[in-house]
Parts: C-alpha cells; structure tokens; sequence
C-alpha cells in the first residue's frame, strides 16, 4: 500500500513537473536601454518557479536547493535580498528600472518575512537565515545584528501571497549594511543559482570586470509564493533574480588589456566645428553626442553564448529600447521584432545558435535618407520622469551634533505625492525627534498644512539596536520639500571602533516608498527609491594616544610612589623643631665623621 | 625631601628672591627670541616626511596631456571671450560647458557687507559623480575667477574644466570631485564653504540645492600667468594662521618637485639656496603671515572646517606647460583618493622653512611660551612685592621723607637683604582700584574694537588719525584723573601692573597654542610693559618710558607696518574689517582686547606718580 502510495505520489509529481516545466519554468530576459550621456542601460531578469508542495517535499529543479535548504530551515515566507553599488543619476536618466523595486541602498540589504510563533523565535530565524545567507553569498550578512535591524511598519508590503498567513506569525524583519562592497565574489554565487549557471544564456554576459565598473548596478534577489487568482490551482514559489546596470559606454568599450583613459589622438576627438577658433590643435569637445555606438561585444567583452535551453522560448532574450527608427545590426541566427509602441524590440534567438551579437550604430551612421533635421533628439528613448526625486546630506560641521536634510522634489506640475520615508539609523547617531520637520521651499514650516501625516518611531537602545523612523509624508506638486532634524554623536567605546582605517561610519540609505494615489487601494507602493547613504564621523581617538597615556601613567605613578614612600616612611618636624641646616652644621657634620676615622688612623700617644 | 622642602620655604621668604623676576622675565624674553633664531639651524629643524602610506604620491603614471591641450586651448578661447562679462553672464556660459560634460551643476549668490562695501556675487560648481562610489566623501578643485591680486585667473578656469573632462573618464575615484568656480578668491569660497557645513548666515548667502558628502581636501589653482611656468608656488597660510596637514603639503611637494621635476616655492620665496639666512626668511614671512591670520587664498577658507587645502600657483619662466600644472594637480588627486581616512596622521602646527624642512610644534613652542611666561612671571613677582612690606617704607614712615626718595631708599633695601626680619611683614592689599582699572581698561577695548569693524571706508582713515592721537594723550589724562581723585600709592601701581600682566601672560600663552606666530609677535611688542614702572623721582627716565611705550603702541605697529608695505592705513583697516566679517579673522579681537589694554595700563603707570603711605600694617 505504501508503495504503491508513493509510486503514484511520484508519478504525480513527475506529471506535475512536465505539466510545469512546458508551462514556463524558467525564462531570462535582458533589456538594453540606452540612456542620455552615453549610458546604457542592462537589465537581466531570471525568474524560475516551483510549487509549493515540491519545495516542502525538498524537490528542486529550478529553484537553487542550496538557497531553498535556508529558506525552509529558517522557516523564511518571502525574501528579498539585494547588492547594490554606485548612484542612479534620477536627473539624468529618469525613472528607474522596475520603478524601484528590484534595487537596494549601498551595500547589503535584506528583509524577509518569517513564520515564527514569538518576536524571539523570529530573530532566532532571522539570526539563521542571515548566517546561512553570509555564507551563501560571500557577503558579512552575519554582522546583521540586532542594532542593525528593523522591523519596519508601514514601508514595506510583501509582494508575494500570503493565504495562510496572519499578522500574528508572520515577522517582517529588514536588515541593512550599508558599508559592505559589493564585488565579484557576490556575483559568482548569484550566477550559481542560476539553472544555466554563467555558460550560455543572457548570464554568459555577466562578467565581474563589467558589471563592477558599471555607474551603478544592482544585484537582486526575489522569493515569493504567487498563488494563482480565484484560487484556483496550487501556489508557487517564484525565485526572480535581476542585475540592473548602467554602464558608461565610453568606458566600456575601452579594451580590457589597455582601460587607462589616455587622451585620444588629436583627430580622433568629437570637436564642436561650429566654433570660430576650431582648428586643429584646439577642439571644443562635443562629448555629449559621442559614444551612441555600440555592440554587445563592445560593452561587455563577448557576445552571448546562445540561448539557455531551458528557457521558455515564448520569452524572447534580448530586447532592446531605442526608437524604431534606429537600425540596428544583430548576428545571424536571430530574429527581430519590433514591438507596437515603436520604442522597443525583441529579439529571438533561434536554439542552435552559439554566438549573439547586436551592433546599434551611431546615428551619424545610419544612411542618409533616414536622418533628417531634429531627428538628434530621438536618438534615445526619452527617460521618464520618476515620481520624485530625493536627496540626502549632512547638515552642520563638529564631531558633537549634526543634522540631516533630505530634499524631496515633486516634478510633476499637478499631481501630489505621498510616501513613507524610512531610516533606519545606527544607535550611536541619536536624534532628536523633536526638531524633525518639513517645510516647502520659500516658506516657514508653519505656513501650510502639515506635510508629515505620521511618524513611527522607536528610538534606539544603546548598543541593542538603531533607531527606526518611518514618516508618512506628502510633497504637493511642483514643489521641493525640506525635512530635516538634527541628531547627537554619542562617544563609542574604544573597543567598538573597527580595526580597519577609520574613514567613519556609513549611514543607510533612506527608504522612499511611494503610495499609490488612489486612496482606496491597499496603499501599495507604486515606485520605491533610495537616497544615497551617508558617512558619518564620529569623534575618534587617535588610537596612538592610548600608548602614550601608558608611558604617562607609568611615570606618574613612579614618581607618585616614590613620594608617597617617602612620606610613608619617614618622620616629619617643621623646620625650626629639626637641627639647623646650614654652612656652619654641614661643616660640622663632614668633619666629626672625618676626625674619627682620622683618630683610627692616626696612632695616638700611648 | 622634607629638608629640600623646609630650604625652599626659608628660601622664598629671602629677600633676594625678589630681585630676581626682572632678570628671570629678561631671560625668558631672551632665550625666547634666540630659541626661534636657532630653529633654522640644520640640528634643531626636521626633514618632512609623509606620514599617511595611504597617500603614495607621485607612485602613479599621469596621463593627462596630448589632445587634452586641444580642449584645453578651446577652453581658454571661452574663458578669453567672457573677461570683463558680469559674474552672471559669465556662470551662464560656464554653466554650459560643465553640463556638456555631465557634471551635475549649481550656482549660489552670496552678498557681504563690510566697511561700506557689499561684496556680492554667484558661485558656479559641478560634481563629477564618483563613478561607482555613492555620495559620502569629495574632494574639491577651485578656480577664483579673479586670483588674490584681482588678476583673471586666465588659465586656471580653462584647466579646471580640462581637468573635468578628464577626470570624467576615468571609473578609479572613490570621492565625488567638486570643481568650484568662484567669482573672486576669498568671498566666494567661503560663502560656498560655510553653506556647504550649514554655517552660513542664510540671510547673506543662499544654501546649496546640490550636495556631496564630507570633504577630505581641497586643491585651489591661481594660474593667472600667461607663459609657461618654472615653479610651483604652494600658498598654505588658512584663515587665523590655522594651517593644513603638513602630509598634502608634502604630498603636492613630492609629486611637483619629486616627480614632474619642477621647483617648489613657499612664502613666496622665489629663490632659496636652503642655507641659514633663507630659511630664516621662510620661516619669518611664514610667521608673519601666521601672525596677521588673513585669509591668502581661495583655500583659506577650507581650513578652518578641517578641510585640508592648498593654492597652487605656477610662477617663473621655464619649460613647464599648463598640462604639466594639470598633472600635477591630477597626480594630488589621485593621492587624495587613494584616502581612507580624513588626512590626521601628519602635523597641523609646523612651521616650513623650506620645502623639505620643517619644525613642529613641540620644537617652536617654547619660544612663545618663554615670552608669555615672563608676563606671568613679572605679575606673580608683583603681586607678592604688593603684600610686602620693604625695608625703605618702614623708614618712609618712620622719617616721613619725601616721596620722590622711596625709590633710593627702595635701592638701600635691596643693599640691606639678608634680614630676615624685615620680609615677614604683610601688608593688606588695595585691590579695588588697580582691579576697577584693569577691568576698566579691558571694556574700553571693545570701543575701537567696535569702531574700526563697522566704520564706513571713508571714515576709517580719519577716525585711525583721531584715535591715534587720543590713544597718546589717553594714559596722560587716565593718569593725572587717577592721580588728582584717587592718589593712587605704589602698592596700587604694583598691583596695577600685576593684574594687567597676569592677563596679557593668560592671553597670550593660551593664545600661543592656537596661533603661535601672532601670540609671539604680540608677546615681543608688549614685553617693555613689563619692565615698566613709575618713576617719580626721574622726569627723564619717564619721558623716555613714555617715548618708547609709544613707539610701540598698537596704533604706532600698524602705522609703521602699513608704511613698510607701502599701503595706506585705511586699507589695513578695510582688509582687516572684511576679515573680521567675512571669515571671523580674530587678530583684532588681539591686538584690540588683549594688547592694547596692557598698553594703556603700562602707559599709566609710567606717567604714575604714586603717594605716600600704604595699607594697613598687619603681623604675619
């Protein structure tokens, strides 16, 4: 009985996993975008599925077992992890990739929703999981301790569903290093994951040299249970990994074996030949329309190496966002299609292909039929304008207190928006919650209706954990919001700077979560941002001195002692009650000893 | 040890004890000027040395050059065309240029007034974005429009930009790179300085919309030279005499010197043989310009945020080209970069003498602090003379001789020492008009304090005259008043002389720690006052007093130096209240709170004549 159980349990699951793995297990994609200033965009997104009741039963086929074993041991709902390095320039190149949503701060940061009866059994989990994870991906996740964790209120919401879950025993925790760089060693265990590793696929780009030189770039990490709508059909768990970069194409198309920036021959410079002095020894440079050639082999350093072939071939691999107009030369073997809206393509790779290359020439090349007057300016897809834009700073000078300004701008000329900023702060920067407020450009903070709807606030302990604000806030259209509060520098103890040079201590990004502008709705966000994150100095010893306080001591307490003996042993009368110390006396002191040893001497008549 | 301490209490009721403090401050005054005459001798000064290895300079390839000149050459025709366009015309083009490379850019306006004059303009500066770095250090370039002098800083703006491009291509910065255009070379840098640490008055000088994060250290090119160069000048004076860390100093000094092989001056020191007499000089012009604590350059203003900054300023003619000034300006870039932690290893109180000799402070100190000792010295000695009684005003009394023989008798006492009897009487001390006095005199000194920092331009010379003139004729009137209502006696002009010279010895060796130079400078003018006293009985000896006294008085210094350098007096007026309410120059608050008051008591008590009769006697 038992075994014929378990045969049709494994007849039911071998049926299940070829119903599913026709129905789109895996599929990868890589959108290219060019952006303003010779920056390209890459956004690779790999999303692979398992069911449930797979996952319960250890059945991996897809989904990475060696990240499944963590999630089950620390009894992990949904995940998100993420590396992040470098600065979106929202100014320059709009709104970001996923509106936000696949991006972290500076650094390491990572939050999951745990199923744990107690708010200690959730950080027993939550200590796990961070350790399996540091060991997973070659990142000190395990510094993620209780001052450097949070438990965020109202910026966060899961992504995935949650049928079973109740607010009792599911536990949101975030946590956040934003001093940790992000490297190559990060990245290899990402590709791992991946079904097809880094051999073939969109991930045979993927390259250490590359993706670290990026202006920014952002590895993510996604895990979440999607259910099917009307609940109907069992529930998956989904693993989406993304890397988002922007690389500068000037710097990227340098060679390998030669990326020192040498100034280029003379004739080789993009001069501005509409100036009067043009010559040949003097070129105002004309950078900014430079560089909007490229091919993936130039970017990256290779070509893709066909397609992974366990891909869903329904998705195609490559697809790529520049105006219809622009030609672009792609290897045999592929297909294009252009997409309805006449801003972007797709290409399709046919399976047997081993090498994929795509060359977007530069404009100025393109045949000159094609290119008319005013056509420049639609060389790129024009950039979207985000939401909002948001910058963060220091106020203030000293080692004592300081302040932070975070300037929130509201582009858009009617719309209102509405976001809970989060920080979550290191203890030792203990702020004042007092002198936080917001006020709108040109005005005093009184002069309008409150922008700050409602703070969360849980102040910090003292080397236990960091303090956790989260401010519900609006910003009216078309203007700029100030808010700024002032903090205090605590004094660490000597043992709790780290050994390493004191360049001072990083502060986490703040996170911007925008609401979606329909009130009725569950207040999900509809854009996320981050500010860049913060350094900040503390009053530091220099760690020389402790040495030379020791000599210090040592010498006061010899001389200390030596008097201290001496007034210990010694009698003491004021100096008329003693014999009197002068010439005559001494005189007399030297010569008695002398006449006596000169009486022993001396044979005295006998 | 208890004989030892029962021989120095029989030792300090000897008389002869307090014959000493006049020759004991004369030493201190002495060993102090001749301490700081050996300080150049090759034994007593050191070698620098770069104390920070993170910093490496000069161990890495500069490529800047070849078709930059080109840019660069474009960029001089832009810079060329805009001379003698307002400030705002000219941000505008600049502003143009700085966005076609892709720098993020911001301009701020700034409006100072001072002695009459507003000073406004709008400061232009762009981020390059560390490539892969997120916003938490920068480093900053700046190029005054106008240099100190006034004069176009005809290249330095074009290699800024040069510079700019260049540095864009490059992905190795770990710091955001501020270039900061300023409209002239002390106002600008140091409203954008102060609004950039939030110091700033917001009424005068706008904030930034644009930010980066903490500032490691700053470089300021003033290539106003038309032809190419020779040397490289480095201008480090900050504002109050605050000086940056020697290692960028030495860092700059390695990689100009060192690596481009070009010569490296200091304080304007063109030629130097490294032998005694130019190193004397070096350091001399240092101190001087320690002393007055101007700000000197676009730098200055960085410093007093411990924000570590040079001006660089080629000069001389040689072979050495503009991208030879930008090497070495990308060279100290590279080296500030290589920084993971703020500069601190090196000395922040040194003073150069040549450009690889230095003293630190614990070798110079002593001088300053010999010279404000002998002020505590002589105060303490006086203030123990004031409790006694001598010898020859027991016979004052006594005989009820004139007044004018207390001094002669006051000799006959010191001849009559070694009577053991005559030092253990004390005498109650009158401290109500010496202290009313002293104290009175120090809150005098906020009046030409307040007069010369907010007088109008053209009155300054004027009213300089005036206060001049009543400063003389002050200790005159101060002193017959005193005499005439009050009959001051010589224990009251003791302690007179004892309170003021406590403080001017607590200012200046407190002061000495902050600014060495201008706490010397002020401790050498002033140490006359210590050996100043009434003399009754000399009509002589007081004219000459009273002659020398003004010859050094405050007012009398500055006209003498303003006429050595050959500039009006109201124009040291002028400089000096810019400084003050621009970038809270503190020398004033010296000479004015801390000198002046000593004077003016040293004067009184010259022209004192004291009276008969002392405080009550009482037994020990």
């Amino acid at each position: 009985m038992r075994q014929l159980f378990s045969f049709s349990l494994l007849s039911f699951f071998s049926l299940c996993f070829a119903f599913l793995a026709t129905a789109a297990d895996y599929h990868e994609q890589l959108v290219l975008r060019p952006l303003p200033l010779s920056a390209l965009l890459a956004s690779f997104n790999f999303r692979s599925n398992t069911t449930l009741s797979a996952f319960e039963a250890h059945n991996f086929r897809f989904f990475p077992r060696s990240l499944g074993q963590i999630l089950q041991h620390a009894g992990t709902r949904e995940l998100h992890l993420r590396f992040s390095l470098g600065r979106w320039d929202a100014e320059s190149w709009g709104a970001r990739p996923w509106n936000g949503a696949r991006e972290g701060g500076t650094g390491v940061e990572l939050w999951a929703w745990l199923e744990a009866d107690t708010d200690e059994a959730a950080d027993h989990q939550w200590l796990t999981l961070t350790n399996a994870l540091s060991g997973l991906f070659c990142a000190s996740l395990n510094f993620i301790d209780g001052t450097r964790t949070t438990r965020p209120v109202m910026s966060f919401q899961p992504e995935g569903d949650h049928p079973n879950a109740t607010d009792t025993n599911t536990h949101l925790l975030y946590g956040v290093l934003p001093h940790e760089v992000v490297c190559t060693e990060n990245l290899t265990p990402f590709l791992k994951l991946l079904p097809c590793k880094g051999k073939a696929g969109i991930a045979s780009l993927l390259d250490g040299h590359k993706l670290f030189d990026a202006s920014w770039q952002s590895m993510a990490i996604d895990v979440r249970p999607v259910c099917p709508p009307g609940g109907e059909g069992e529930c998956v768990l989904e693993i989406e990994q993304t890397i988002d970069m922007v690389l500068d194409i000037e710097r990227s198309k340098r060679p390998r074996g030669n990326p020192i920036p040498r100034p280029l021959p003379g004739h080789e410079l993009h001069c501005d030949t509409s100036k009067p002095y043009h010559s040949g020894d003097t070129c105002f440079p004309a950078d900014s329309t430079a560089n909007q050639d490229w091919s993936l082999s130039q970017v990256f350093g290779k070509t893709i190496k066909g397609t992974c072939p366990l891909t869903d071939p329904n998705v195609p691999p490559v697809c790529l966002q520049v105006p219809d107009a622009r030609s672009v030369y792609i290897s045999n073997g592929a297909l294009e299609k252009k997409n309805q809206d006449g801003v972007s393509r797709c290409f399709e790779i046919e399976p047997e292909t081993t090498d994929f290359e795509l060359l977007l020439p530069s404009p100025e090349d393109l045949p000159a039929d094609n290119l008319q007057a005013g056509q420049e300016v639609e060389n790129i897809v024009k950039p979207e304008t985000p939401l909002l834009y948001a910058e963060r700073s220091f106020t203030g000078h000293g080692q004592e207190r300081g302040g932070v300004q975070t300037i929130l701008r509201n582009p858009s000329p009617d719309k209102e928006v509405e976001f809970i900023y989060m920080e979550s702060l290191p203890w030792f920067m203990r702020i004042y919650l007092h002198t936080m407020q917001a006020r709108i450009e040109g005005t005093s903070p009184s002069d309008h209706d409150p922008l700050i709807q409602e703070v969360y606030y849980r102040p910090a302990v003292d080397r236990a954990r960091g303090t956790q604000l989260e401010v519900r806030m609006r910003v009216p259209a078309a203007s700029t919001v100030f808010l700024t509060y002032d903090f205090e520098k605590s004094i660490l103890r000597y043992t709790e700077y780290p050994p390493d040079a004191n360049r001072g201590f990083d502060v986490a990004a703040a996170v911007i979560t925008i609401l979606s502008p329909n009130k009725n709705d569950t207040r999900s966000a509809t854009y996320n941002l981050r500010t860049t994150s913060l350094l900040c100095s503390l009053p530091t010893p220099d760690f020389s001195m402790p040495y030379n306080v020791i000599i210090f001591t040592s010498t006061a307490i010899a001389l200390a002692f030596g008097g201290m003996f001496n007034i210990i042993v010694r009698r003491f009368v004021a100096a008329d009650e003693g014999p009197e110390v002068s010439v005559g006396s001494l005189k007399q002191k030297l010569i008695v000893p002398l006449r006596r040893i000169f009486a022993r001497v001396k044979p005295g008549p006998r | 040890m208890p004989r030892l301490i029962s021989g120095a209490l029989r030792l300090r009721r000897d008389p002869r004890i307090l014959k000493l403090p006049p020759y004991l401050s004369l030493l201190c005054i002495l060993v102090g000027a001749v301490w700081l005459f050996l300080l150049p001798l090759q034994e007593y000064s050191r070698r620098t040395y770069i104390s920070e290895n993170a910093l490496l300079p000069g161990q890495v390839h500069t490529y800047f050059g070849g078709s930059d000149q080109h840019v660069f050459r474009a960029y001089k025709h832009e810079v060329n065309a805009l001379a003698g366009k307002t400030n705002i015309e000219i941000n505008t083009e600049l502003e143009s240029i700085a966005k076609g490379l892709g720098l993020k850019v911001s301009r701020q306006n700034f409006t100072y007034t001072s002695a009459g004059h507003v000073y406004t303009g709008e400061n232009l500066y762009a981020i390059l974005q560390a490539p892969r770095g997120d916003a938490t250090e920068a480093i900053v370039l700046v190029a005054a429009w106008k240099n100190a002098k006034g004069e176009l800083n005809r290249n330095g703006v074009p290699l800024l930009f040069t510079l700019a491009r260049y540095f864009k291509r490059w992905s190795l910065w770990s710091k955001d790179i501020i270039f900061l255009v300023t409209p002239d070379s002390i106002a600008g840098p140091q409203a954008w300085v102060d609004a950039y640490h939030d110091a700033h008055d917001s009424a005068r000088v706008d904030s930034l919309p644009l930010k980066s994060g903490a500032l490691q250290g700053a470089i300021a090119i003033d290539y106003a030279q038309e032809s190419r160069f020779e040397s490289v000048h480095i201008v480090y004076d900050g504002i109050n005499g605050q000086l940056p860390n020697l290692d960028l100093i030495n860092s700059i000094n390695n990689i100009a010197g060192g690596q481009m092989g070009m010569g490296v001056a200091l304080q304007e020191m063109w030629r130097h043989n490294d032998q005694y007499p130019d190193r004397l000089r070096t350091m001399l012009r240092g101190m001087l310009k320690q002393g007055l604590g101007l700000a000197s350059g676009p730098h200055s203003s960085f410093i007093p945020y411990h924000v570590d900054a040079v001006t660089l300023q080629p000069f001389g003619e040689g072979w050495q080209d503009e991208m030879a000034m930008g090497r070495v300006v990308e060279g100290t870039f590279r080296s500030l970069n290589n920084l993971l932690e703020h500069l601190h290893q090196s000395f922040f109180f040194y003073l150069l003498m040549q450009r690889e000799r230095f003293v630190s402070i614990g070798t110079y100190l002593p001088s300053a602090m010999l010279v404000a000792a002998n002020f505590t010295i002589m105060a303490i000695a006086l203030w123990i003379k004031s409790g006694q009684r001598e010898r020859g005003d027991d016979k004052q009394d006594k005989d009820g001789k004139a007044e004018g023989e207390g001094e002669a008798e006051g000799k006959e006492a010191g001849k009559e020492v070694g009577e053991p009897s005559s030092a253990s009487v004390a005498v109650e001390r009158e401290i109500f008009l010496p202290l009313g006095f002293v104290t009175a005199c120090q809150f005098l000194a906020f009046l030409p304090l307040y007069l010369f920092n907010h007088a109008p331009d053209s009155l300054l010379t004027p009213l300089f005259t005036i206060f001049a003139i009543l400063n003389t004729l002050l200790p005159h009137v101060i002193s017959s008043f005193l005499t005439a209502y009050y009959t001051p006696t010589t224990q009251q002009y003791q302690l007179t002389k004892s309170f003021s010279l406590l403080l001017l010895g607590m200012f200046l060796s407190s002061l000495a720690t902050l600014n060495f130079s201008l706490s010397l400078l002020v401790g050498l003018l002033a140490s006359p006052l210590t050996f100043m006293r009434p003399w009754p009985s000399s009509p002589a000896m007081r004219i000459a007093c009273t002659v020398l006294l003004n010859a050094i008085a405050p007012t009398a210094v500055l006209v003498a130096s303003a006429a050595y350098w050959q500039v009006g007096v109201g124009e040291v007026l002028r400089e000096a209240a810019f400084a003050w309410d621009v970038y809270g120059m503190y020398s004033p608050v010296v000479v004015w709170c801390v000198w002046w008051p000593a004077w003016v008591a040293g004067s009184v008590i010259v022209l004192g004549r004291p009276a008969e009769g002392r405080g009550k006697v009482k037994t020990a």
